[in-house]
């Protein structure tokens, strides 16, 4: 664990990226937070005070189904499953971030050439 | 993943707090894992894993947000705080739910007969197509508005808006396969009468082509009600027959026990076959023609589709149909008709009895919201918002408003049994019940009168300016809200005298009746009904000549004075309007407009009718004999009656035609509450085939009863006599409806008084309280107690006063609303409006004198020691 800068999230896009990460398949929270940070390569700082309301959160509206199951070593844990409805979000989600992402991208290389 | 499964659906449940305990409790385990294969000892590596967790309780209470709507949250808080405030003070709540129990249950009760009486359709497959159809004489020359067979059929081959046209005249019946003959009332029906209802038997089939031609086998269906009394529900009755005389039917059908038509007391239905030669005749009417209109169709459509038909065939049969228009009446309207306005004025009535409830609650909650001025100011200041203090005021009402709207309901439901014992005033009482909509109505009525008693006292109490009452002490304050609770008693006082002179006028209008002279005598007179069929009218010799000797068989009886027959009950309500035509001309700028009666000879000294000049009916007479009463002789006659010829003015071979031979007293014979019309007697003992009987007996009539009845046994064994009761009794079911409406408005209007009154009392004994101080002090320098007395005293009766004159205009500006139920008064008669003055200021005087006296008698050496 490399002591890098660490930035928060920015707001909503953490729902976005447990549904991301489920999408992958069933996983329970304890591993959504190690993927969070593995795939980010640390940078991304996830407290568990915000990812598990936003796992139940998910869950209640129906984006996210869940299971009691055992994990890969034989322990009991609760494993999250992307629905259909969720799925159908996360592409809106995504769409509109990449959208939102090239809009930024677009205004700050003008901003750069015009330096 | 594969075992131990267990599904755990959180949807819209509280999640379970130990599940999420061994989520966190796995996450913890594996990190504490990752620690120790980093090399941490296993104490140090759980000591960051719980570290890095977290606060565990801090996400708990964000998980149980997530699964908790926070709008539920508060209104169970509310409602929680609620039931511990009414539990605080149970006398307050029990008067609070009781009032309102009584306000909302007469109200759901009232409502709950006008949703089944006048607003749900008939109980008949789409009931809002059915309508009934009437001929009517363009020329107001005869009051018949039944049809003619041919016509009907008629009507229904020509009209191109209804999906069928058919009808029905009742005949009644003596079955006689019993040990006694047993009347039995029966509905001759036309083709497609069934098809038209659309309803079909419950067990069996409908008439068949077959049936409906002359000469066709016998067939009849008979009621659910028959099937179970003469036949106690014999699953075989579709291979019994009923005996009639010398016939008898074969029984194809049973009716459903809901189906009621024409009437409740139909017990049979039977074809009547157009084609029957007796049938033909244009001018022989008597079905009550009903249709449908085919889907889509508006009345107005039908009713000029039925226009060209009788236009055209008009053309087609000058006489009688040129002289014919049509007039068509939902049927619902003529099952409803007279009651609606009653049922209305019921409404009205309970309607400003629950407003009357509600300001009197409105008054006790506005007290006692400033006796909370403490509480509520200590709540703002702990940080309550306003919204918040408010939403736990009204949630306060609203939980005494619900628990009285549930109390109202037991109150609606015993008054749903009430109103199907009063069958016979009110149409479709079986139908009223408790359903869902009325439990729907009086939730409503429940969140009405939340709003409407708690919403002023709780924006007052919850002013700002409340907030610094803190820095004041308890004792001082004054209270500003007075004019409020005063004007809440000045509307109870209105509406209470409003609803107390509708009583009024109702009231009067009976006593004024009962003070009425028919003209005719009704005690010891015992009417009954002998049964008879229209068949018989084939021979009118024949049956004339039965009534007749049936009329000297009860004569002859002890105790019987004098006997008669006649068409319609003296006094029962009736009118069949003709007009004459005098000495074989018609004045066509002067109709000579009279009520058509058929009675025998006897009936004028029954009814002691005064014969005033000529002669009365004779026995065996010819029906050209005819009298008229004195009002005609005197509008048409100049008073001279004797010798004219008289005769109906439309083309009808059945109608009177004769000579005036006698003038008798006016007689109320219309109505009771008609003033005698110029009427026509024709001389004629056999108006039909049961006609009324009225025999005058020496003392109480239905001692008499079983006497004459035994006499009538002996003359003729195969007729059954029914209907037997005084002729009073007849009177006062005519009137029944009448006084039952009276007798509700009264009560409610004495309900209201006392509401009303206990307003009155309440705001001044309140307010006698919170100037316990002041007056103290007042007496301490001198006052008079009589003088302190007379000003609480006049205080009431001021606001008493104001509300009695707003009451009186109110009565006043809605007296029309009553106006067509009121007899011989007035709708703004002045004795009523003073007697309802003095009333309630009498009762005003009695409700303030209690609380001022009390505010009076404060001790000023106690009051000054308390501050």
């Amino acid at each position: 664990m490399a002591p890098t800068e660490k930035t928060d999230l920015l707001q909503g896009t953490l729902d976005m990226l447990i549904l991301k990460i489920v999408a992958l398949g069933p996983v329970h929270g304890y591993g959504i937070s190690q993927r969070i940070r593995q795939i980010s390569k640390a940078v991304l700082n996830v407290q568990q005070g915000s990812l598990y309301p936003a796992l139940h959160r998910l869950e209640k509206r129906g984006w996210l189904s869940a299971e009691w199951g055992d994990s890969e070593n034989g322990r009991e844990a609760k494993f999250y499953k992307l629905s259909a409805k969720g799925r159908r979000q996360l592409a809106t989600e995504e769409a509109s971030w990449n959208r939102l992402s090239q809009a930024v991208a677009l205004i700050l290389d003008a901003a750069r050439q015009e330096a | 993943m594969s075992q131990n499964r267990t599904p755990w659906k959180s949807f819209g449940r509280r999640p379970q707090d130990p599940e999420f305990d061994r989520e966190i409790a796995f996450h913890v385990d594996e990190l504490t894992r990752a620690g120790i294969a980093q090399g941490l000892s296993p104490e140090e590596a759980r000591r960051r894993a719980i570290l890095e967790f977290g606060g565990r309780e801090q996400i708990k209470q964000q998980i149980r947000e997530v699964h908790t709507s926070p709008v539920l949250e508060t209104l169970g808080f509310n409602f929680r705080a609620a039931l511990r405030f009414l539990r605080r003070s149970p006398s307050f709540s029990a008067a609070v739910i009781l009032t309102l129990a009584l306000g909302i249950g007469a109200n759901s009760a009232v409502f709950s007969a006008i949703d089944a009486v006048i607003l749900r359709p008939l109980p008949y497959p789409n009931g809002d197509q059915l309508l009934q159809i009437n001929q009517h004489d363009t020329r107001n020359r005869d009051a018949n508005t039944f049809v003619a067979p041919q016509r009907l059929e008629d009507w229904n081959r020509m009209s191109s808006t209804f999906s069928g046209i058919s009808g029905y005249y009742t005949d009644d019946l003596s079955e006689i396969s019993g040990p006694l003959p047993e009347k039995l009332t029966m509905a001759l029906v036309a083709p497609r009468f069934l098809d038209v209802l659309e309803v079909a038997p419950a067990l069996g089939r409908n008439f068949t082509r077959d049936e409906f031609h002359f000469g066709g086998p016998n067939a009849v269906i008979i009621s659910y009600h028959v099937w179970q009394r003469r036949f106690a529900g014999d699953p075989a009755i579709l291979t019994k027959k009923l005996h009639f005389g010398d016939y008898s039917d074969s029984i194809i059908g049973v009716m459903p026990a809901s189906f009621a038509f024409p009437n409740a007391d139909i017990d049979l239905w039977a074809p009547s076959p157009p084609d029957a030669p007796y049938s033909q005749r244009r001018d022989a009417t008597w079905f009550t023609v009903i249709g449908r209109m085919k889907p889509g169709v508006t009345f107005a459509q039908a009713q000029a589709d039925m226009a060209t038909v009788q236009a055209r065939l008009g053309q087609q049969f000058p006489k009688p149909d040129a002289d014919l228009t049509i007039q068509s009446v939902p049927l619902k309207e003529t099952v409803v008709g007279d009651i609606r306005d009653s049922l209305w004025l019921l409404y009205g009535s309970v309607t400003l009895l629950l407003l009357i409830a509600c300001s009197n609650i409105a008054a006790l909650l506005l007290a006692r919201t400033a006796d909370r001025e403490h509480e509520i100011s200590i709540r703002f200041s702990l940080g309550a918002s306003r919204r918040a203090i408010i939403g736990q005021l009204l949630t306060e009402v609203f939980s005494l408003a619900l628990l009285g709207s549930l109390l109202g309901l037991g109150i609606a439901a015993a008054a749903t049994r009430a109103f199907h014992l009063l069958a016979n005033t009110l149409p479709r009482a079986s139908e009223i019940s408790l359903n869902p909509s009325i439990v729907l109505y009086s939730l409503l009525c429940a969140v009405a009168t939340t709003l409407l008693c708690g919403l002023v006292p709780a924006l007052r109490g919850t002013r700002r300016d409340l907030a610094q009452s803190l820095a004041r002490s308890g004792r001082t304050q004054t209270s500003a809200r007075n004019p409020l609770q005063w004007f809440l008693v000045a509307v109870q006082v209105t509406l209470a005298v409003t609803l107390l002179t509708g009583a009024g006028l109702l009231l009067r209008s009976l006593q004024q009746l009962s003070r009425v002279h028919p003209g005719f005598d009704p005690s010891h007179v015992l009417t009954f009904q002998i049964s008879g069929s229209w068949g018989e009218t084939a021979d009118m010799g024949s049956l004339n000549r039965r009534i007749d000797s049936t009329l000297d068989a009860i004569r002859t009886t002890p105790g019987v004075l004098s006997a008669a027959t006649s068409a319609t009950l003296p006094g029962v309500p009736s009118l069949y309007q003709v007009e004459f035509n005098l000495d074989g001309s018609l004045d066509p700028n002067r109709k000579v407009l009279a009520d058509n009666r058929w009675v025998s000879w006897g009936y004028f000294d029954t009814t002691s009718i005064p014969l005033l000049q000529g002669e009365a009916c004779r026995r065996g007479g010819p029906p050209s004999d005819v009298l008229v009463n004195r009002a005609f002789a005197s509008l048409y006659l100049g008073g001279a009656a004797l010798g004219h010829n008289i005769g109906a003015a439309a083309y009808n071979d059945f109608s009177t035609k004769g000579q005036i031979r006698g003038v008798v007293g006016d007689a109320r014979e219309a109505g009771l509450n008609v003033a005698p019309v110029p009427t026509v007697y024709s001389c004629f003992s056999a108006p039909t085939p049961f006609p009324n009987f009225l025999v005058r007996t020496h003392g109480d009539p239905m001692a008499h009863a079983e006497t004459i009845r035994r006499r009538i046994h002996q003359t003729d064994p195969n007729r059954s006599v029914y209907a037997m009761m005084p002729l009073e009794q007849h009177l006062d079911e005519a009137y029944s409806g009448n006084r039952l409406r009276t007798i509700l408005l009264a009560l409610f209007a004495a309900t209201a008084v006392s509401l009303a009154s206990i307003g009155l009392y309440g705001t001044l004994n309140y307010l006698g309280r919170m100037r316990q101080r002041e007056v103290g002090v007042r007496l301490a320098l001198g006052a008079a107690r009589s003088r302190i007395l007379t000003q609480f005293l006049f205080q009431g009766l001021r606001v008493t006063l104001i509300g009695c004159i707003a009451g009186l205009a109110l009565s006043l500006a809605s007296g029309r609303l009553v106006a067509g139920m009121l007899y011989g008064v007035s709708p703004v008669d002045p004795e009523t409006y003073l007697a309802v003055f003095v009333l309630i200021l009498a009762v005003a005087t009695g409700a303030s004198l209690l609380p001022a006296w009390r505010a009076a008698r404060v001790d000023p050496v106690q009051v000054l020691r308390q501050e």
